[in-house]
């Protein structure tokens, strides 16, 4: 207290004892009201914020993932499609394929048809044209014996 | 004997406890300078973690950023060295954290009053610190808390030397923490006082003086906050031995 007198401190003014009850008192009251805010105030506010925070990051973060899988839904539905064009593609391939196929067999079957009644009509032709050949053979055959005979007789 | 130097220079003037309301008698009641500057202190936290969050902005702004700065910084250097267990006792060591910070970084306003310039302030809390602790221990751990003296991963005929040597810095904790604090914070004022007596004795001529001045500000930005750290970070390791004194 004699340093406050003269307004000039005398040593250090932290080590004049008789100050402490005073310094103590008034840190004690600052630190009881400090504590008070810190813990009333300033944590609850921050958590929350920092919650709010989290909040909306989790939020996010799911709304992220809920988007990777319709992605990865609507991915896996083109391949489907895409599995069910290619399957319908040879579907319709084979189809006309064997229409083809089917087609070509029946024209063999009637060109087949058509050649054999060709070659049978074509053989029905020859065997006329021989059995009318032999029989012109025979009748100029008989008209040859006859006439060789009536020369012969004719010139004794 | 000050008074007829040449040079006017009372560098320690500045750290006189003064009553401001009931004139010269100084009661333990007495509002004093001191008393004063805490309070300014308690609203100027007051100011940045509820003035400058009360949007409970998303993004925050730069009062928000400069509370969840510190409020997180705290809170991750409790669990990085006291571990999760060490979050219960969150509140306290932020209380103290802010109390220490703020008082050293209004210390630095000129004409204001420096109370962790105090040994009486930071002892009380070096004290505070120091029984808290070792109650902590104490309870969590029972007699097994005096394992921390007991070098387990020492040699046998080591571990009495070693004993006495823990046993001895664990008693010099609240003394160096204290001090520590006060010390740095004192010695920087004074030695900006000292270089202000002399700018106002040389006049005209004071340049260098206050080239001095503004180069030990400056480095007395970087302490104030440093040794708000250090006492906390201190006070986040004598809490981790108390809770898991085997190591």
């Amino acid at each position: 207290m004699a340093s406050n007198s003269d307004n000039s401190a005398v040593g250090m003014p932290q080590l004049d004892f008789s100050t402490f009850p005073n310094q103590i008192f008034w840190l004690v009251v600052f630190c009881v009201v400090l504590f008070a805010i810190v813990k009333f105030f300033i944590i609850p506010r921050m958590e929350d914020i920092f919650a709010n925070r989290r909040k909306i990051i989790d939020g996010n973060i799911a709304k992220a993932e809920e988007i990777r899988l319709r992605v990865s839904e609507i991915e896996r539905q083109i391949e489907e499609d895409l599995q069910k064009a290619k399957s319908q593609c040879d579907e319709i391939m084979n189809a006309s394929g064997n229409n083809i196929k089917e087609q070509m067999a029946l024209a063999l079957e009637d060109s087949k048809i058509a050649t054999t009644q060709l070659i049978s009509e074509a053989e029905g032709r020859l065997k006329e044209l021989r059995d009318g050949s032999e029989a012109a053979i025979e009748k100029i055959s008989k008209e040859l014996a006859s006439e060789i005979i009536s020369k012969i007789s004719k010139g004794k | 004997m000050e008074k007829q130097s040449a040079f006017n220079i009372h560098p320690m003037d500045q750290f006189i406890i003064d009553p401001i309301l009931t004139g010269d008698s100084l009661e333990w009641y007495s509002f004093t300078n001191q008393a004063l500057w805490m309070l300014i202190s308690l609203v100027s936290i007051a100011f940045v973690f509820i003035y400058g969050s009360r949007k409970h902005q998303l993004v925050p702004g730069r009062l928000q950023s400069i509370a969840e700065l510190l409020y997180f910084f705290i809170r991750d250097m409790i669990i990085d060295i006291a571990g999760q267990e060490g979050l219960r006792y969150f509140p306290y060591i932020f209380t103290l954290f802010i109390l220490i910070l703020f008082g050293n970084v209004l210390g630095l306003l000129p004409y204001s009053f420096t109370y962790t310039s105090h040994i009486a302030v930071t002892g009380f809390l070096a004290l505070s610190v120091f029984i808290t602790v070792t109650i902590i221990g104490f309870v969590k751990n029972g007699l097994g808390f005096l394992s921390l003296f007991w070098i387990s991963s020492a040699p046998l005929a080591l571990r009495p030397i070693l004993l006495i040597i823990e046993v001895i810095s664990y008693f010099v904790r609240p003394v160096s923490h204290s001090i520590r604090l006060a010390g740095n914070m004192m010695a920087g004022h004074a030695v900006i006082k000292v270089f202000a007596g002399f700018a106002g004795a040389l006049g005209l001529g004071a340049i260098a003086p206050i080239f001095a001045i503004t180069a030990v500000y400056g480095l007395e930005m970087l302490v104030v906050v440093i040794q708000a750290y250090v006492f906390t970070i201190l006070t986040c390791v004598y809490l981790n031995d108390a809770l898991h004194p085997g190591h």
